[in-house]
């Protein structure tokens, strides 16, 4: 794609340049533009004097020469198109804060540092998007990935728990939200609130948020949005760095530790990073949240072999977690779920310890990449990716048999990617790829249960293609995918009696892009998307109890209309005689943004259609020899998003910047006319950073606040007292209003602060979140029925750099 | 040369290629059986008359989807004579699957995680007195068994009907799952249900 690579203005100031007096146009500028990491030269960057028509190209060895220049002093405007060759492409692998330095020796300018936009992946320029980097990663490694993004307007997370989190955006969550590690989709049991994807943090150099449907380019479920993790990126020519950190939380007294190694030779490249991180049971602002504890180890390394056009890497992820779940949410029966539901506390609360019982999720994934690149012409390039991924998830619940698992999975995806980036042709830059997408779900033996989800075999395959198009200050994206999917499903009914289906879908997607850069200040993109994504088999076939709901998938009820549409059970019905459809989404989105003098405004206005929109609710409770018991059942319905998300950030001084954010979302259940449920309410925060007057041999400090304040959803489902329903005064059908267990929490107001101070070897900060200690329950943590949220935290983290880049 | 470099490579990428498709082959394996303990779809309580076996009173309550939603059903009133005394025993099972599951036997094995609870209208029995210990764990119940810790279990229990007759009252038992959490106090609210059930108690 011949997207705009970077695009920059800076202003050289006091630089003395090569000159001859004799004539007034007689300046002539020289200059080798190298990246400043790599040191190698970046050819056909683009340089011009601003506000005059002199313009030049580097040569290949990085070099531009301008002359006849009127002026001693001149303002640059450097840019690198998408024509650059590998050297450009390695520089735009990590282009977010990249210092391009002009070279001292030949044209006596001053270094330069200078901020890239990042460059936006084919297919999702158009779409508004956020990136957080490795800086803002690293201040709390022992958060979760969901945690990390949350603080991008319009995104926020759903949890079990305080170690279960998912990201949400505008609403949207699981397999609707596509993860994307290191190029390749994170394969797991992607199924249920209580799965969170399994990526370490630590391990990413930047996680980019993509709000709006992007499903051409990365296949289906990523019809909410995108998450795209990238690893290290491998940079070559890089002398030999190490880091290690840790650090120590007050509440749930957990500490962990990292460390990381990386070097870049001429042709080779590569890095080793681990972590271990353990946090013991948290405490609310009045008890402790027993079985809240958790351990984490992870591993991962990379390697990377540059050949002439040829670049290979490959990647290898570790990740081992033991994430213990509320003791107190598991409520076996009625009369237990409503003393539970009913209770200010917890009804299990015992001492502090960082021991992890049930209920607990044990789990283990492992992913491995190949990439090869071969840019065989300047604008042209093909990329085949491979990747392989083993997931292993065993979840122990409190059970007569909780030695055993109750949950023991395993699922395997594989997949490959070829992209082909092709050449210009006439004005169309594009890429074009083919994917093959397998997953193998298989149940392990020995839970003395029957499987919640069976085994099953999931075939894709897809072919997209995406062009752009760039006319004066407009560029058009278009996008088209064709995607065959094939599932062969193998399960057992509570009567461990076999049941199978196969089933396929073929589905087109197609998106359409415009980007308007009205000014350098103002710009302006749209995109419209269509998505899809298949029920997932939890969504499918879940029967009984997993946590503390019993929960009936589509495929596992129908209504008997010999017993007055009576709710029956008792088989598992074939998906092709159901009439059950995949989803499908249509989202628009638009972002504008206008800088102003000293402030930068960013206003995204969304709507979303989701035909055949497939969500969890309860259902009402029902007689079984436990007593009552609640009963959620997944129902299809279309649905209706729609919200914005605005900030606006202003520099109030040289030293104080700040930023206001504000997310709203408001959704319906079209086909009853009603709310739907678990939605995230209005979210308002602001962030005030200060940097401080540095002492010493501090090189950096900087001083946050971050106030947030999370209003109570409005939008929500009527609450029925669990009480009511047992006793049958009110009454509920299938065909009811969908109504809670318990009504919304209040608002709340939260406070964080961070103090950051970095020197040449160590960086080190203190962050205090939640300050004020406040008392909140999270509407979209499923342990809200339970518990409060944590109080209090004081985070320390230290790292050290043993060596620092020599430049 | 460099042509065939790059033939080279293209076939290291076949080769790897082919181990993806390999390893995403069609497999058409199905979950193994399990041996399901979690479900209970029957209890039949089982009143023996102390002095005369072949007098039992049964009882029976049936949820024949298990986690399902059919509602459950109770099978029977419970109709003991006066002044009699009797020993309350149980059989359950899981039959969904067949033959059926003996859970029963499970929770005798994990004694000293389970306890059965009483309730009844006050006084029917002359022994134990009161109306159970559901409301109170330390009020009278004749448990006759122990787990290992000599804590009371309740599989089986002694009842001493009063002389009064009763009509429509009730009888409540409910099976606490108690791991760690089971100890000489615990009550019928710790821990979490396997059951809770509730028949009709008539003394003739």
């Amino acid at each position: 794609m011949k997207h705009v690579l970077f695009l920059f203005t800076l202003l050289v100031i006091n630089a003395p340049l090569f000159a001859q007096k004799s004539d007034s146009c007689i300046y002539e500028m020289r200059g080798i533009i190298l990246d400043a990491d790599t040191r190698e030269v970046l050819q056909y960057v683009a340089v011009n004097i601003e506000g005059t028509e002199h313009f030049s190209l580097t040569d290949p060895n990085g070099e531009f020469l301008i002359k006849k220049l009127c002026n001693s002093s001149n303002a640059l405007t450097i840019s690198c198109l998408g024509y650059c060759d590998t050297t450009c492409q390695h520089f735009n692998e990590y282009s977010e804060k990249s210092t391009i330095y002009l070279k001292k020796e030949k044209n006596y300018l001053n270094t330069i540092t200078i901020t890239a936009a990042r460059i936006k992946e084919a297919g999702t320029a158009s779409i508004s998007q956020r990136s957080l980097d490795k800086e803002v990663l690293s201040i709390d490694p022992n958060q979760s990935l969901a945690a990390a993004i949350s603080k991008v307007e319009g995104v926020t997370f759903t949890s079990t728990g305080n170690n279960v989190q998912m990201p949400v955006i505008h609403g949207l969550y699981g397999n609707r939200v596509l993860i994307l590690n290191n190029g390749i989709k994170h394969g797991f049991q992607n199924w249920g609130s209580d799965h969170a994807p399994e990526i370490d943090i630590s391990s990413a150099n930047r996680v980019t948020v993509l709000k709006g449907a992007a499903g051409v380019r990365y296949g289906p479920e990523a019809l909410g949005g995108a998450i795209i993790v990238e690893g290290n990126p491998l940079r070559l020519s890089q002398q030999f760095e190490a880091k290690v950190g840790t650090g120590y939380q007050t509440n749930g007294k957990g500490y962990f530790v990292n460390s990381e190694i990386s070097q870049g030779l001429d042709k080779w490249s590569y890095h080793l990073g681990t972590k271990y991180s353990r946090i013991g049971e948290r405490y609310t602002p009045d008890y402790l949240l027993t079985n809240s504890s958790k351990v984490e180890r992870a591993l991962n390394g990379g390697l990377r072999y540059h050949l002439n056009d040829l670049d290979f890497k490959i990647y290898y992820s570790y990740l081992n977690q033991n994430l213990g779940l509320l003791r107190a949410s598991i409520a076996n029966s009625g009369t237990a779920f409503i003393k539970a539901i009913n209770s200010n506390e917890p009804i299990i609360i015992n001492e502090f310890s960082y021991n992890i019982n049930q209920p607990n999720q044990l789990v283990q994934h492992h992913l491995g990449k190949i990439e090869i690149n071969w840019r065989y012409a300047d604008d042209a390039k093909l990329m085949l990716r491979l990747g392989s991924q083993l997931n292993k998830r065993e979840e122990y619940d409190v059970r007569r048999n909780a030695d055993l698992p109750i949950i023991d999975l395993d699922i395997v995806t594989n997949e490959i990617q070829l992209d082909w980036k092709h050449p210009a042709w006439f004005e169309l830059n594009g890429l074009v790829g083919l994917q093959m997408f397998t997953q193998n779900n298989d149940n392990n033996s020995g839970t003395q249960t029957t499987p919640f989800i069976p085994n099953y075999n999931t075939f894709r395959f897809s072919a997209f293609g995406i062009e752009s198009f760039k006319k004066y200050k407009s560029t058009f994206e278009l996008g088209i995918r064709l995607d065959h999917e094939y599932n062969n499903v193998r399960g057992r009914e509570t009567s461990q009696n076999i049941f199978r289906d196969n089933y396929s879908f073929t589905n087109l997607t197609t998106s359409l892009g415009y980007i308007l850069q009205f000014s350098d200040n103002t710009s302006f993109r749209s995109n419209l998307a269509t998505a899809w994504r298949t029920p997932n088999m939890a969504e499918l076939y879940s029967y009984g109890q997993n946590g503390f709901k019993t929960s009936f998938g589509l495929l596992r009820y129908y209504t008997d209309d010999n017993e007055n549409g009576a709710l029956r059970t008792d088989k598992v019905v074939d998906l092709e005689e159901s009439n059950i459809s995949p989803e499908k989404g249509y989202k628009w989105i638009n972002e504008w943004i206008k800088q102003k003098k000293k402030n930068t405004y960013t206003i995204t206005v969304y709507t979303h259609y989701i035909q055949n929109f497939i969500f969890n609710r309860p259902l009402g409770v029902i007689g079984t020899i436990r007593g009552p018991m609640p009963v959620f059942i997944n129902d299809q319905a279309d649905a209706l998003f729609t919200g914005a998300d605005f900030s606006w950030q202003k520099e109030w001084s040289d030293a104080i910047n700040g930023t206001l954010g504000i997310s709203y979302l408001w959704s319906k259940n079209l086909k009853k006319d009603e709310a739907l449920i678990n939605q995230p309410p209005i979210k308002i925060n602001y962030q005030l950073d200060w940097k401080i007057k540095t002492f010493s041999k501090a090189t950096s400090s900087q001083l946050s606040l971050k106030p947030s304040y999370l209003f109570k959803q409005f939008n929500a489902p009527q609450t029925i007292q669990t009480e009511d329903l047992i006793d049958g005064s009110v009454p509920i059908t299938k065909d009811s209003k969908i109504f809670d267990f318990k009504d919304t929490p209040s608002g709340y107001l939260l406070f964080d602060i961070a103090w950051q101070l970095e020197s040449e070897k160590i960086k080190t900060g203190i962050s205090i979140q939640n300050v004020f200690n406040t008392r909140y329950r999270n509407y979209l943590n499923e342990m809200r029925y339970f518990a409060d949220e944590p109080g209090i935290n004081i985070l320390l983290s230290i790292n050290y750099f043993f060596n620092i880049k020599s430049n | 040369m460099k042509v065939f470099n790059y033939f080279n490579k293209f076939s290291l990428i076949a080769f790897f290629s082919i181990g993806v498709l390999v390893t995403g082959c069609k497999d058409d394996d199905v979950p193994d059986e399990e041996n399901e303990l979690e479900v209970i779809t029957d209890v039949k309580l089982i009143f023996t008359n102390d002095a005369d076996a072949t007098d039992v009173v049964e009882a029976s309550a049936q949820d024949p989807d298990g986690e399902g939603v059919e509602e459950l059903e109770i099978l029977g009133e419970i109709t003991l004579d006066a002044d009699k005394t009797y020993t309350l025993t149980y059989e359950i099972f899981n039959n969904l699957e067949s033959p059926g599951e003996d859970i029963g036997a499970e929770i005798q094995e994990e004694d000293d995680e389970h306890q059965l609870f009483y309730s009844f209208t006050a006084n029917a029995f002359a022994n134990p007195t009161g109306d159970g210990n559901i409301d109170s764990a330390s009020d009278p119940i004749n448990y006759n068994d122990n787990d290992g810790n000599g804590n009371s279990l309740g599989l089986s229990t002694s009842w001493t009907t009063s002389s009064t007759t009763i009509s429509g009252g009730t009888f409540a038992v409910r099976l606490q799952h108690q791991p760690d959490v089971k100890t000489a106090s615990s009550g019928a609210t710790d821990g979490d249900t396997d059951f809770d059930l509730q028949f009709v108690l008539n003394i003739q």
